[in-house]
Order: structure tokens, then C-alpha cells, then sequence
């Protein structure tokens, strides 16, 4: 039976919080509305930058290009922009990022050339630089590459040798990524949004039911009431859970409208979410809004003000980053046992799903109850923690 | 009634109050009068269930508070030291949600609402969220959520601490009223008009310790004063300071 004294705390809190523009703010709108149109700007940056370089002409800075009149018209065959460097050496203009790479044509390159032997030419390129000054690094090489194996070919076969020769091996590539699998790359983090969305869903209620009703003294009042403070802090901790559980179903809601805004095609993906897989991640998540509300509540009665309390809680969401972290980097073979483990099971699941696979019932079921069994023991440790008297009192 | 045996309580190496008794009749105002540190805050504490006494006993109408403190608190309506109330809730929604906690039916929280709004002056707020409430009008909030109940014993501290003359007096006129039907009245001050005032028994407490209870007579005959704050100085210095 719920008792009266948890139904009356729990609808005080929830009221009030709801009369409460801080915490509609910072719980619904800031994460749940934002967090997914942030999350679909920063894909669209993503795509936006490594699509552009793509398909733009390499404008190739050449130094001696007179040196190689056969490969200037190659380059220029294939759509390279030649460009002449100023007064700055090449190794300045690298460093002081004028351009993504540049071509050097050694004096000893006609000679080589005519003789048969290996000309050389120098690419400077600055190889620690991010993704779209690789894209050119790469172009330049490729286009140099070809033209070198296209001459070669050509000498080889006017020595009377079959230029297949050369290849004694030659591979040909199956990938079996599925095409929703290399659009997973890029979703990776959505498991870790999620959790975050959800932590921060119930962070406000967390703080403000405990360190804040301390702070604001009407703690002690309300601990004068003829009820057992596990039953108000049972109350208080449903309300908090709430906030975390309606955050998500709304973060995914508003996930689900942005989908069609994805830039699939650019991202070589399709990334089908029905509406049972929706649930399936609503499902698994929602546990773990039993966890967040607790362990934040925890730590927020702890605390001896709303500020403390901010700091400390703010810092927890930190945790949930090193499971999304890891499984960003590492390719991990799921187990049963791992979906037991909080977080890190959310992760495995909803990466499974957003890779186009069918998470297992098994694994689904260890997951939503290892995370609410964990969650509970939390819960009833936050329940108990006022019966000390030490943390009634914020002086 | 409330009565009080020996009750005493350290923090740590402190002791804030050691041996304290006294009694608080029905149909009295009793005070426990003390400077600033004297324990009162402390005592009232234990007196009101909120922290159990490492030694000694109080019981409340016969109900052993330590033993059955939610019993023991379900006879009391209490005014905090810490007198918080929720600015997002109205003045009435305020008083509903301890009634409620209470125990009482939604019909008898809306009678004693009313009842206590017209008493204590609070028509014109009552319906307002109380952000932004003076002092005044936040004291009679929490005073009319502690006793939404009906409580037979009203226990206050410095319930009329940072108040202007007006709320004072409301509050003052509004103890005696409910001394008249017979409640049992425990309050703290470190005021002595105030306490002199309304109070028909004083307890001097210092230091953690009780130096002396009587009527305000009493008290000015024992010290042989004629005020009560000579009186009171000269129980706590012992007599050293004239």
C-alpha cells in the first residue's frame, strides 16, 4: 500500500517544482529540448566539414612546379588548383596554417625522371592537424600515388613486362559493416547524451527536496510532523526520479522529431528507430533515472547548501563519460554479465540498437532489473540518512 | 502538560545542556528564558522530539517522546528556531501540506485554515505564494502550519524574534487567546518585556543549566530586585553583577 504521508510529499514537491521556472528550465527545457538539437547540430557540423573537404579541388601549393611539366598535368587532369607559394618558406606556411599541404619539386627531379629512377618530391603536411587538413593530406598523396603507378606501368610496359606483375597480391574488400552500422560511429555518444539528459533531469529536484529545504529552513519544520522522515525522503526521492524519468521520455520524443533532420545521406546511413525500439530505450533508461535520483540525493543531503550541493552533483555527472568513453574507443564483444553493470549496460543496449541490432530479451531483462536492483539499494540508503541527527541541521 | 526530567545533551566536547527539568501546565504560558547560547534552542530540540537527550526524560500528555517520538510529536504544534516555509506554495497551501502530514481530513484543514486565517490577521496574504512575505506575515505562516492541528501543547522559540510592535502584539494577543482554552504554552525567549509579558512561569536557563523557576514575583522576590532583567542577570552571574 502507498501511504499517504509519501503521496502528499511527493504531489508537494512535484507542484512546487513545477511552479518552479528554475527547475522547468534547467530539467526540461535546457536538457530535454536542447540537448537533442544540439546533439543534431553538432552531426551536422560533424558531417558538414568532412563532406565539404571531400568534394572541394585541392588547391596544391607547388614549389618548382616548372621542375615537372608531365605531373603538373596530371594534377591538373585531376582537378587540383595549383597555387604558387609566396615569400614564406614551407615550413612557415604549415606552421601558420595557410595551407593543408604543400608540394616541393626536387631539383634533382628532371634528371632523376629521365634517368628511370626514383624522382623525389616533398609533401609538407603537419601530421597532428584534425580531420579536414587530413582529408587534403590524403587527396594530394593519392593523386601523386596514382600518377607514380601510372608511369611506372607505362615503363614496364615498354620494356615488354606486363605491368600486372607488380601486384602479387591484390586484395579485394568485403566490409560487412551494414550501412547502419558505419552510421553508428558517429551516434556513439547518444548513450552517453541520454544518461547525462536523464542525470540532469533529476539533478534540480535532487538538490532542492534536500540541501536546498535545509538551507531554507523549513527542514526541521517539516520533520516535526508526526511521520517517519523514511517516508517524506521516500516521497521527496519519487519526485526527484519522476522529474529524471519524464526528462528522458521527453529527451527521446524530441529525439525521434529530429531524426528525419539527420543528414543520412551525407553520413552514408540509415537510422531506422521505430516506434518499439523508442520503448526498448525508454525501458532500459528508465532504471537508471532510480539510480541517478538517489545517489543525487545522497550527496546533496550531504551537503550543507543548494551551492555545495550543485558543485558535488554536478561533478557526478562526470561519471557516466567514462563507460560511453571507453566503448566509444574500444570494440567491445557484449556478455550477459555486462548488463548487469549500471550505465555501462544502457550503453551496450542502445549501441546495439542504433547499430540496426536486436538486443536480446535476456540481456534486456538483466538490464532493467541489475540497474533498479542497484538503484534500490541506493534508494533505501537516501531514505535513511535523516534518521541521523547530525544531518538535520545546516550550521 | 509537558513535563521535563533532567534531559542533557553534548556536541562533542560542548555540553549545551545539562540536567534541564521543568514543567509546562495546560492553560499556561511557561517561558525558558536564556541569553543567546544559553541552550534553549537545544533544550526546546529535545523537548519537541527533533533530537533525542542523552540523559533524562519528556514526556508529552503522558507519552514518553523518546520512546514514541511520532506519537509524542502528533500533541505538539511547534515554531522552529528554523521557521522556513515554501515561497512557492500560498500561505493556505502551506498550512494543507502540515495538515495533511497530520493526518487531518481535507474538510477539517479547510475549517481550521479559515479559522486561523481570520485569528491571526491573514486574509489579505492568504492566497498569495509566500516569496517575497515580510517577516511578520512569514512568522504567522509558520505559527498557523505548526497548530493547524489544534495541538494541545504549543511549543515556540523566540517566536516573536525581528518582529515590528504590530506582529508582536498579534502573536502575544493570539497566545493568551489560546492559554484561555486551556493549552499548554512553552516558548523561548531571550526578550524580557516580552517574557514578562505573557508568561505566568519563567524558567532562567544559563550555560546550559536551569539557576531558577517561579512566577515573575517569585523570581523579583528570590533576587530581591524589581525588574526581571535585574533579576535575570543577577541569577546568572550569581549574584556578581549588579
Amino acid at each position: 500500500m502507498i501511504s499517504n504521508v509519501f503521496k502528499v510529499v511527493f504531489l508537494k514537491e512535484v507542484t512546487e517544482n513545477l511552479r518552479d521556472k528554475r527547475t522547468i528550465m534547467s530539467s526540461l527545457v535546457m536538457s530535454a529540448v536542447f540537448g537533442p538539437l544540439f546533439m543534431l547540430g553538432l552531426i551536422h557540423m560533424m558531417t558538414n566539414i568532412s563532406k565539404g573537404k571531400a568534394e572541394e579541388q585541392l588547391e596544391l601549393p607547388v614549389i618548382n612546379m616548372e621542375g615537372a611539366q608531365n605531373l603538373e598535368k596530371h594534377l591538373l587532369s585531376q582537378g587540383v588548383k595549383i597555387l604558387t607559394l609566396g615569400e614564406k618558406s614551407p615550413e612557415q606556411s604549415i606552421l601558420d596554417k595557410d595551407h593543408d599541404v604543400i608540394l616541393e619539386i626536387d631539383e634533382s627531379y628532371a634528371d632523376s625522371f629521365t634517368q628511370g629512377q626514383p624522382a623525389k618530391v616533398k609533401l609538407y603536411f603537419d601530421g597532428s592537424a584534425k580531420g579536414s587538413t587530413n582529408i587534403s593530406v590524403r587527396k594530394a598523396r593519392s593523386i601523386i600515388n596514382g600518377y607514380s603507378s601510372s608511369i611506372g606501368a607505362i615503363r614496364l610496359q615498354l620494356r615488354g613486362v606486363s605491368p600486372s606483375i607488380m601486384k602479387a597480391v591484390s586484395i579485394e574488400n568485403h566490409d560487412q559493416a551494414s550501412v547502419q552500422s558505419k552510421g553508428a560511429q558517429f551516434m556513439n555518444f547518444l548513450p552517453y547524451f541520454l544518461i547525462i539528459i536523464l542525470f540532469s533531469g533529476s539533478m534540480y529536484l535532487a538538490i532542492d527536496t534536500t540541501a536546498g529545504e535545509k538551507e531554507r529552513k523549513s527542514l526541521e519544520p517539516l520533520f516535526l510532523n508526526p511521520v517517519s522522515r523514511k517516508e517524506i525522503l521516500a516521497g521527496k526521492l519519487a519526485a526527484t526520479i519522476t522529474f529524471g524519468v519524464i526528462t528522458l521520455i521527453l529527451s527521446i520524443i524530441v529525439f525521434k522529431l529530429t531524426i528525419p533532420f539527420y543528414p543520412m545521406k551525407a553520413m552514408g546511413i540509415s537510422l531506422e528507430l521505430g516506434f518499439s525500439k523508442l520503448i526498448t530505450m525508454v525501458l532500459v533508461l528508465m532504471p537508471l533515472a532510480v539510480v541517478a535520483g538517489a545517489i543525487q540525493t545522497i550527496i546533496a543531503s550531504f551537503s550543507k547548501s543548494f551551492k555545495e550541493a550543485q558543485t558535488y552533483v554536478g561533478l557526478l555527472i562526470l561519471i557516466p563519460m567514462v563507460p560511453s568513453m571507453v566503448l566509444m574507443f574500444l570494440s567491445i564483444k557484449e556478455k550477459l554479465w555486462m548488463m548487469a553493470i549500471p550505465i555501462l549496460n544502457q550503453n551496450l543496449i542502445i549501441n546495439q540498437i542504433i547499430r540496426g541490432e536486436e538486443p536480446g530479451l535476456a540481456a534486456i531483462l538483466v538490464t532493467v532489473f541489475g540497474t533498479l536492483f542497484f538503484g534500490l539499494i541506493l534508494a533505501s540508503i537516501a531514505v535513511r540518512l535523516y534518521n541521523k541527527e547530525s544531518m538535520l541541521f545546516a550550521d | 502538560m509537558i513535563t521535563v526530567q533532567n534531559i542533557s545533551k553534548s556536541f562533542g566536547e560542548v555540553q549545551a545542556v545539562k540536567d534541564v527539568s521543568l514543567v509546562a501546565e495546560d492553560g499556561q504560558i511557561t517561558a525558558l528564558l536564556g541569553a543567546n547560547g544559553a541552550g534553549k534552542t537545544t533544550s526546546m530540540r529535545m523537548i519537541y522530539a527533533l533530537i533525542t537527550p542523552e540523559t533524562g526524560v519528556v514526556t508529552v500528555d503522558g507519552i514518553n517522546s523518546t520512546e514514541n517520538p511520532i506519537a509524542a510529536r502528533g500533541r505538539m504544534g511547534v515554531l522552529p528556531d528554523a521557521r522556513g516555509i515554501y515561497k512557492r506554495l500560498t500561505a493556505r497551501e502551506n498550512m494543507a501540506y502540515f495538515g495533511r502530514l497530520q493526518g487531518m481530513s481535507e474538510a477539517d484543514i479547510k475549517t481550521r485554515s479559515e479559522e486561523l486565517i481570520a485569528r491571526l490577521g491573514m486574509e489579505k496574504f492568504a492566497d498569495r505564494q509566500t516569496d517575497g512575505f515580510s517577516q511578520g506575515q512569514r512568522v504567522k505562516v509558520a505559527i498557523a502550519r505548526a497548530i493547524i492541528h489544534d495541538p494541545q501543547n504549543i511549543l515556540l522559540d523566540e517566536p516573536t524574534n525581528g518582529l515590528d510592535v504590530m506582529s508582536t502584539r498579534a502573536i502575544r494577543a493570539f497566545l493568551r487567546d489560546e492559554k484561555a482554552r486551556g493549552k499548554c504554552i512553552l516558548f523561548s525567549s531571550h526578550v524580557m518585556q516580552e517574557v514578562s509579558a505573557v508568561c505566568d512561569v519563567i524558567t532562567v536557563v544559563d550555560a546550559g543549566i536551569i539557576r531558577a523557576t517561579g512566577t515573575e514575583q517569585e523570581l523579583l522576590a528570590m533576587t530581591d530586585e524589581n525588574n526581571l532583567e535585574d533579576a535575570f542577570v543577577n541569577l546568572v552571574t550569581q549574584g556578581e553583577v549588579k
